[in-house]
């Protein structure tokens, strides 16, 4: 392909972007979610439509969507923080309390105190998932301890005696999924219903069906926990390799399993947008091409948000969004970071999830991974010159992922998230609540969708955009212990496959695995540290008669902004791992960790996105500290660095200093702004350094394009709304221009035999430096900012003030 | 550190190079110059702010008290002095090598030859043929004439005359070398002084562009350019000061949100901020680099190696193959006779007798061994050749290329000694036959890398003396080193095949070129640089300019011919083919030293963040003080403290250069990261408490 000036390259790939952004729209967009639709109703109607409950032939709720109680004769669920009334299905939302937050103690207390007042004989220390508020708004479960410390407030209540209310929760305990994933915990609706028909029919409840849950009562991380973890980790060293190499043949275009399908679909993608699979790109053509395809979908994914109101497919009839707000959404999501300044459930049409970001999911990740292919090229041809074909990569990206997503699609379906293209259903409640307002409200709207093929592709993309409010703790994004395994798993696999794919594309698979040794060193203690101070709950509550105790009957730990079905150990391994890819999804509130749990999660994406991070991305970023690292290295032992046998000269450490600098940059700047302004300073919800804390994690998660949030901060105005957008772009493109321009630079280099004087790019020792140069950078960076948010949080709570 | 072979800075120079460097360590603080060094830039800048601060703050309204103000703000400017004078104390043993330099280069005059002057062999020119002109006025090819207790005023070569020449000035040695024209011994440098006799001399250099000006620019340091790795390194520190620099400004905006939030205490102040910004900028190796590269480059000087740029040290650190010439380098200069063996049943006296006969008069190093081995092997006393000559009328008859043979002749013996095929031919032509057990010797010697040399009597052969290289002592293991270094040597000769073999094994060598040719060389040169290889190599003949001037790291001999030292990009004084091995070290030594100091500085900056934090925000988290682990009572100025005396510690590490030892990448990347990375952690804390304690007991704070 000729160069040409700027101006004629963009002319040139117009009209291939614009093609192929529609043909993939078409089938990341239509095809695919409809196809899962179709197998989704065929093979699993009744978890497709939400798990509706038949209840004497009418229906009676979602077994997924937990209800209010307040009467003293149900069974309590988990308070909820949603408004305008508990258990708003319509919007899901959790409270975004700190634990430092008095207005999460005050609330606690209140809970502890109405629990008290409903029961005053009983003294028992209460579960802490009774008195905290879930991540989703809508858990339907508690733990087996919260139903047994109702018992005696039930039995007086209704007139039965304790044995058969304890006998009936017993029958109803749902024990760890697979004996392994979750808690053993007990559905609060099904539990009720059942009491409304055992007080009713006086059925007593056989206690033959009682599972076994006589083991010790011992705290802290439990066996099927450790075996979960184990699974975890074990997963990855079982996919990394084949994964691996599957994606390393479809990139080079070599024969692989899917072949038969993807083949002709990738010629005829080429063909129609008539592009000439051969051409090779210098770094520039590349980059341009990848900036006019990513403002098309920019543009349209805006216009398409602004126009969903009138569009088809909503049949919730949801209107549209802002300008700043759609604007914010468009860039969000092509950027990869799917910051959610948006709520799913009230802000997004059908139409606008399935052919905006659904689309948007697939192409932004198979962007990130066509300019890893770029660098590695770059590192990996002689004295060449161009780095691929843009349109080619980003094709066969999507071929690596489409497939994949079609599985765990299926997976989540199988389980219970929806997919359908159905409106919400609106459900009677057993026990009516009245809002704020004193109005009595008697029924639930309970919002569907095609969401399992988006959410499927949102993990595997490690984009993180949820399809409702709560991400992946919405029970109908994450139904079960076992989808959260897989949602988890599927962030990281192919961020972990991708560093085995670079090392065999750059001469030896363990040049890649030596780096996903590092990244996996910085993992490992930084989520052991989360789950060890989530474990540790909230020290406010130790004298409020509450328990927070790991045991096998209760999750206990700091539970508020959690979900009693995924527990401490999975919401804390959730949370590390997807800021640890840059991907933004949660299943439970961040903004609700203890401050060392939030202190992980900051770290975890101001080390830059790094460690795994998102699809490409992540391991461009790091190939950067891995420069930077061979060139102190090189240094030290007196050679001019090389990494790869490519010589580390001025033009490169300029591109990657930059690459360093330009995110801490944009979160410390945007921090800087936001906290001296007053668009900046009142959108934060919890006070002290907690409130800074929402405003550093917003710019960090935006210029690192993951994701996530406090959630406390009131994101949605045309400050954060701009703000945002713009590190968000400025972190995503620059960076990638930048390591394209790095690529381009390395690719006209001879390659320098390896000699016994250089340096191991695979051996133990590089693996350590590479860790301590990435750590040094990013601690050295934010560890200030860090003092003032977290870390004096932490000092401030565990220190009683 | 290998100690220095050549001469050093007398001891008695030293105060004034330290009173010099104070002194431009002051001038050095002009911004105009401070900005080519941006992070010690910065420094300045923040110093002269902590200085308005301190103005401000004596006219009673200051952010803090004075004293503490004007504390920070003199040990601000203490660090940007102390990074100038490590600079100036490195460019000072330059200049005072230069100014010993330019003692020489003064206005000489020239003998400069008329136009018409023709050279004619043996021939001294008279007053008649010459003008005195200035030296300045000399022209490349311009033809002088030196005699006796004249100074050379241009480089030039030597194309008629031999003399004695004092090259003491640039090489240190006082011994005279001989210069005469043709050979590698042509090349005379400027400002050297002939001792006897008299030389023609073409000049190869204008006035002013001779290599001592060029030597005198060098050590000066004045031209120096930063070599690349030097400005891929400033990148990279220019860097992390930016991001130190958005990290205190934005403490500031942190620092005040906080007071609202926490709803207490005081922003932090400015001058904290700047401290703050100073500790965290990475001054040490900031401070230190420029005196790195001009130390690495004064240690080759000391070393009288000459290098016309800084970027051909640096290329000595990378370089992976070296070129090395057998002869002089790998093996004594000259092969030795180490046996004589008889053929066709001749008596061994006889033998020893004639080859100690046919070698009397011959005076190469390879005559003068059989002489010195038939005397102490077979006790046969080296007759006078005066002597010998007058009493039997001996004819010596020298080699020429035509005969290939020497030997003498007295009555009607007829005595004789060459390569074999020369005095196979000659046996032959004398009417005798050539043995077979002669033939067989021959071989023999040949395949055991031997240089088999036949003396004859009167066209009989006597016997086979046998020549051999002798390897260099210790230069094996030299190679050992090398090779754990990642550095391969190719022995270049211009021997056989088999010859090549034996002595490369003998040596150690990984590789060999034999029946070496310029375009041989040349071509192997390519071949290692198509591979991506540095290569390294010496040389002093003209023909193997071509060679030099492709490779990468090419160090030519001061004794060889001009085109040599012209195709090089170093040269040595000392003309010690060797040296090479410590080019090498003296290339990787510089790029540890830059490479452990910046991971020293960057790794210091964790226990400054101990230090200063907790002080900082002090009033507004008090639950921060949690973390001055070290209960410090002067937290921010003993880090300031400790970040400006820590440059002047180690400026004799930057100087000196870290140790160096032969040693693998992996082993030494290690002991680098343990002895800089984990000692650049711990060692802040010592030195800051410390200093908190000093501090304490001068009843500061």
């Amino acid at each position: 392909m000729d160069p040409g000036t700027i101006p004629s390259i963009i002319r040139n790939q117009v009209k291939p972007a614009v093609i192929l952004f529609f043909l993939l729209t078409l089938i990341t967009g239509i095809f695919y979610p409809l196809f899962i639709t179709a197998i989704a109703q065929l093979v699993f109607p009744a978890q497709a439509n939400g798990n509706l409950i038949i209840h004497d032939g009418k229906v009676a709720g979602s077994v997924l969507i937990g209800q209010p109680f307040t009467s003293p004769g149900y069974f309590w669920g988990r308070p909820s923080a949603t408004s305008p009334v508990p258990y708003n299905a319509g919007l899901s939302s959790g409270s975004n309390f700190a634990p430092s937050n008095p207005a999460l103690s005050n609330a606690v207390k209140a809970r502890v105190e109405s629990l008290h007042t409903a029961d005053p004989a009983n003294t028992l220390p209460i579960p802490v998932d009774l008195v905290t508020a879930s991540a989703s708004g809508l858990d339907p479960d508690i733990s087996v301890a919260s139903a047994y410390y109702q018992v005696h407030r039930i039995a007086h209540e209704r007139n039965l005696s304790e044995e058969d209310v304890r006998a009936l929760i017993t029958t109803h305990i749902e024990p760890r999924q697979f004996l392994l994933f979750g808690e053993p915990r007990v559905n609060v609706l099904m539990l009720n219903l059942a009491l409304d028909d055992m007080t009713a029919n006086h059925v007593v409840p056989s206690s033959a069906m009682q599972p076994d849950l006589t083991l010790p009562d011992e705290p802290g991380l439990r066996i099927p926990d450790w075996i979960v973890l184990v699974l975890f980790f074990g997963f990855f060293v079982v996919t990394v390799v084949p994964l691996g190499r599957f994606m390393v043949r479809v990139i080079r275009g070599e024969p692989h399993i899917l072949s038969p399908l993807t083949v002709p679909l990738e010629h005829r993608l080429l063909v129609w947008s008539q592009v000439e699979a051969d051409e090779e790109m210098d770094w520039k053509t590349f980059a341009i091409t990848m900036m006019v395809f990513s403002l098309i979908g920019i543009i349209f994914l805006f216009v398409l948000q602004l126009a969903q109101a009138a569009l088809p497919f909503n049949p919730a009839g949801v209107g549209s969004p802002s300008w700043d707000l759609a604007l914010n959404t468009a860039v969000s999501f092509v950027s990869n970071t799917n910051w959610q300044a948006y709520a799913g459930e009230t802000g997004m049409s059908y139409l606008t999830q399935m052919m905006g970001l659904c689309v948007q999911n697939f192409t932004s990740a198979a962007t990130g991974m066509a300019v890893l292919v770029g660098l590695t090229y770059g590192l990996s041809r002689r004295s060449s010159s161009t780095i691929g074909n843009f349109w080619v990569l980003l094709i066969r990206s999507v071929m690596i992922l489409l497939p994949i997503s079609i599985i765990i699609a299926l997976i989540l379906v199988s389980q219970g998230t929806v997919q359908t293209l159905s409106g919400p259903v609106t459900v009677p409640l057993l026990d009516p609540v009245r809002d704020a307002s004193g109005a009595l409200v008697t029924t639930q709207t309970i919002p569907l969708g095609p969401a399992a093929s988006q959410i499927a592709i949102k993990q595997l993309g490690v984009n993180g955009g949820g399809f409702f409010n709560t991400n992946s703790a919405h029970p109908f994004e994450n139904p079960t212990p076992f989808t959260n395994f897989i949602e988890i798993i599927a962030i990281l696999l192919i961020p972990s496959a991708l560093c085995y794919s670079f090392g065999r594309m750059v001469g030896a698979g363990r040049k890649g695995v030596s780096i996903l040794v590092a990244m996996t060193l910085i993992f490992v203690p930084l989520l052991g540290f989360a789950i060890w101070a989530e474990l540790g709950g909230n020290p406010v509550f130790d004298s409020m008669g509450i328990d927070q105790a790991t045991t096998d009957l209760q999750p206990g730990g700091n539970m508020e902004g959690k979900e009693v079905r995924f527990g401490i150990m999975s919401s804390a391994l959730f949370s590390v791992v997807t800021t640890s890819a840059s991907c933004g999804a949660v299943n439970s509130m961040h903004d609700s960790f203890t401050p060392l749990g939030g202190l992980v999660q900051l770290l975890m994406m101001q080390l830059g996105e790094v460690v795994y991070g998102g699809i490409g991305s992540g391991l461009y970023g790091m190939l950067v500290f891995v420069i930077i690292a061979m060139f102190i290295a090189g240094l030290m032992v007196g050679r001019t660095p090389e990494y790869l046998g490519k010589k580390i000269e001025p033009g490169e450490m300029t591109i990657a200093t930059i690459i360093i600098l330009f995110p801490i940059f944009l979160i410390l700047l945007g921090s800087a702004v936001a906290v001296l302004v007053d668009p900046g300073k009142i959108a934060v919800l919890n006070p002290g350094p907690h409130g800074f804390s929402e405003i550093l994690y917003a710019f960090t998660s935006a210029s690192q394009n993951n994701g996530s949030a406090f959630g406390g901060l009131s994101a949605n105005s045309v400050f954060y709304n701009l703000m945002t957008a713009a590190c968000m772009f400025i972190g995503r493109f620059g960076i990638a221009i930048l390591t394209l321009a790095l690529a381009g630079s390395f690719v006209v280099k001879k390659i320098v035999p390896v000699g016994e004087g250089t340096l191991s790019d695979h051996r133990p020792l590089f693996i350590i430096w590479l860790v301590f140069v990435v750590i040094i950078i990013g601690v050295l960076s934010f560890l200030p900012a860090l003092a003032l948010g977290p870390i004096v949080e932490h000092l401030m709570l565990s220190g009683g003030a | 550190m290998p100690k220095p072979s050549g001469k050093q800075s007398p001891r008695t120079l030293l105060p004034a190079i330290y009173r010099r460097a104070i002194i431009d360590a002051v001038v050095k603080l002009d911004p105009r110059q401070m900005i080519r060094n941006p992070v010690m830039f910065v420094v300045e800048a923040g110093s002269a702010l902590t200085t308005l601060l301190w103005l401000q703050a004596l006219s009673g309204n200051g952010e803090a008290p004075p004293g503490f103000i004007g504390a920070i703000s003199a040990w601000l400017w203490f660090t940007v002095l102390f990074a100038n004078f490590a600079e100036a104390l490195a460019e000072g043993r330059g200049k005072a090598q230069a100014e010993s330099l330019r003692k020489m280069r003064q206005d000489t005059q020239a003998k400069k030859l008329y136009l018409g002057y023709e050279v004619a062999k043996g021939r001294e020119p008279v007053i008649s043929d010459f003008l005195v002109v200035s030296s300045a006025t000399l022209h490349r090819s311009d033809l002088f004439y030196v005699k006796a207790g004249d100074t050379i005023p241009v480089d030039g070569d030597v194309i008629e005359g031999i003399a004695s020449v004092n090259e003491s000035a640039i090489t240190g040695e006082s011994a005279p070398v001989i210069r005469e024209s043709g050979g590698d011994r042509s090349a005379v440098t400027g400002g050297t002084v002939v001792l006897s006799d008299w030389l023609i001399i073409r000049a190869s250099a204008g006035a002013g562009e001779g290599f001592l000006d060029h030597m005198i620019s060098l050590v000066e340091g004045a031209k120096r350019q930063k070599t690349p790795n030097e400005i891929a390194l400033n990148i990279l520190l220019i860097g992390l000061t930016a991001i130190f620099l958005v990290v205190c400004v934005t403490l500031w905006a942190f620092s005040l949100y906080s007071v609202q939030a926490g709803g207490s205490g005081i922003p932090v102040t400015i001058t904290v901020l700047v401290a703050l910004l100073v500790c965290l900028a990475p001054t040490t190796i900031g401070g230190l680099l420029s005196a790195i590269g001009i130390a690495g480059m004064d240690r080759l000087i000391r070393r009288n190696v000459i290098t016309t740029s800084g970027r051909a040290i640096e290329a000595a650190g990378d370089v992976d193959v070296l070129l090395l010439d057998k002869t002089g380098t790998i093996t004594l200069g000259n092969r030795q006779a180490v046996d004589l063996i008889r053929v066709d049943g001749t008596v061994m006296l006889d033998l020893a007798d004639t080859a100690q006969l046919a070698s009397l008069a011959d005076e190469t190093p390879e005559g003068r061994s059989i002489v010195v081995l038939v005397k102490e092997k077979y006790g046969l006393r080296g007759r006078t050749v005066g002597a010998t000559e007058s009493g039997t009328g001996m004819k010596f008859v020298p080699f020429s290329s035509q005969t290939r043979m020497s030997g003498v002749d007295f009555g009607d013996v007829q005595i004789r000694k060459g390569a074999a095929d020369a005095m196979f031919r000659h046996i032959e032509t004398s009417g005798n036959v050539v043995s077979e057990a002669l033939r067989k010797e021959v071989k023999t010697i040949s395949l055991a890398g031997g240089t088999p040399l036949i003396v004859t009597r009167n066209g009989k052969a006597y016997g086979v003396i046998h020549l051999k290289d002798i390897v260099k002592g210790g230069i094996k293991e030299r190679f050992i080193q090398l090779r754990k270094m990642g550095i391969r040597t190719v022995m270049i000769t211009g021997d056989n095949r088999l010859t090549a073999a034996t002595i490369a094994a003998e040596a150690g060598v990984d590789d060999f070129l034999a029946e070496a040719t310029p375009e041989s060389k040349l071509n192997l040169i390519r071949e290692y640089q198509t591979g991506g290889r540095m290569v390294a190599m010496t040389g002093d003949g003209t023909n193997d300019a071509p060679a030099l001037a492709q490779a990468d790291v090419a160090v030519a001999m001061n004794t060889g011919t001009q085109p040599a030292r012209e195709a090089a990009n170093m040269i040595d004084l000392d003309s010690n083919p060797t040296k090479l091995i410590e080019i090498v070290e003296i290339g990787k030594q510089l790029l540890m030293t830059r490479g452990a100091l910046t991971t020293f500085s960057i790794a210091n900056d964790l226990a400054k963040y101990f230090v200063i934090i907790p002080a900082a925000f002090l009033t507004t988290y008090p639950a921060l003080s949690v973390l001055n682990i070290l209960g410090l009572q002067n937290a921010i100025l003993s880090a300031v403290i400790f970040n400006a005396l820590i440059i002047v510690a180690l400026i004799p590490l930057a100087l000196h250069g870290v140790t160096y030892r032969p040693m693998t990448a992996e082993v030494a990347l290690r002991n680098n990261i343990v002895v800089y990375g984990v000692g650049g952690i711990i060692a802040p804390f010592i030195g800051i408490k410390v200093i908190d304690m000093v501090l304490v007991l001068m009843g500061v704070g």
